[in-house]
């Protein structure tokens, strides 16, 4: 491991929003997402030293016909690959980690779910091995990659705020006599 | 049978996800003769040994990629009347003019949906139903 894969304070640091995705052969550069039902491949050839991550949701409802997801979710990874193998990936190296798909509402449908079974088919269909990661669950999770490493750190993410701390009542220590009757 | 059933599509993409989605598309729309490829170089063997009516072809592909498949397709009499379509990843102008120049029949940006399939095929074969 060298020195900038164990750097917790990174040379650069890209967030990767939805719909985005970022590759890059800098051992100096770490990804970082926040996922909640979205799922982020992060993709690299360990021996090229080139890798990076995407961040997508599969639409709903969009009209398109019942492929319209897988239609948007293969082209979403398509770009990730295409830009990897660019920069001097082969398909035949690469792997991957991923990580979202978390249930965030208690509805019918679980969005994360079927954007997490989505990727694992995806990976499956391509024949790309499946180095690690964390799908599904409830809640939320912050994300960071370094691609060139291939290092992945996650934490969760709540929505839990701090108590406002409220003003304690004031008692006056002699308010004089009571009058009860 | 529907015009779109008697005609022989070859798929051309690096992506097996993508070759699959595309089938799915082009059954939905009637075509029932389908034959796969992984690269441009596995696509024009196969047209070599057995030409298709259509080709529908990604552009970026290792080996041989679909402005090279073309050329190549144009290039050899037995293939060179076969219907092109070149899927891209975005509109890239400079790609499609040199397409055009190549001679390929129409272009459809990913990620498509199956109205615009049907919209690009129909250029190229007329209604397909």
């Amino acid at each position: 491991m060298t020195a900038a894969q164990r750097d917790p304070h990174p040379a650069c640091r890209v967030h990767v929003g939805q719909g985005e995705h970022y590759v890059t052969t800098d051992p100096g550069v770490m990804l970082t997402t926040v996922l909640g039902s979205c799922v982020a491949m992060c993709l690299r050839d360990p021996v090229a030293g080139v890798g990076g991550m995407n961040h997508f949701l599969l639409p709903e409802g969009s009209g398109s016909g019942p492929d319209a997801g897988r239609r948007y979710g293969a082209y979403a990874m398509e770009v990730l690959i295409n830009d990897c193998l660019k920069r001097g990936a082969r398909r035949d190296r690469l792997e991957a980690k991923l990580f979202g798909g978390g249930r965030m509402f208690d509805s019918l449908q679980d969005v994360g779910r079927a954007n997490a079974d989505f990727a694992e088919r995806f990976l499956r269909d391509e024949g790309i091995p499946l180095a690690g990661g964390s799908l599904r669950g409830a809640g939320g999770r912050r994300v960071q990659y370094w691609p060139v490493s291939g290092r992945a750190l996650q934490r969760p993410v709540t929505d839990h705020t701090p108590p406002v701390p409220t003003a304690r009542p004031v008692v006056v220590a002699d308010a004089g006599a009571v009058e009860l009757f | 049978m529907s015009a779109a059933a008697a005609i022989h599509t070859l798929i051309v993409d690096d992506q097996a996800s993508m070759r699959a989605l595309i089938r799915t598309s082009m059954q939905q729309l009637g075509f029932r003769e389908f034959r796969e490829a992984g690269d441009g170089e596995a696509g024009l063997r196969h047209m070599i040994a057995q030409p298709a009516h259509l080709i529908i072809s990604d552009f970026n592909m290792p080996n041989l990629d679909g402005l090279g498949l073309l050329r190549a397709v144009r290039a050899h009499p037995p293939t060179s009347k076969a219907a092109f379509i070149m899927l891209t990843g975005r509109a890239d102008r400079d790609l499609v003019a040199r397409a055009v120049q190549f001679g390929v029949n129409n272009y459809l940006v990913k990620p498509f949906t199956v109205a615009q399939l049907k919209e690009k095929v129909e250029t190229v074969f007329g209604p397909l139903t």
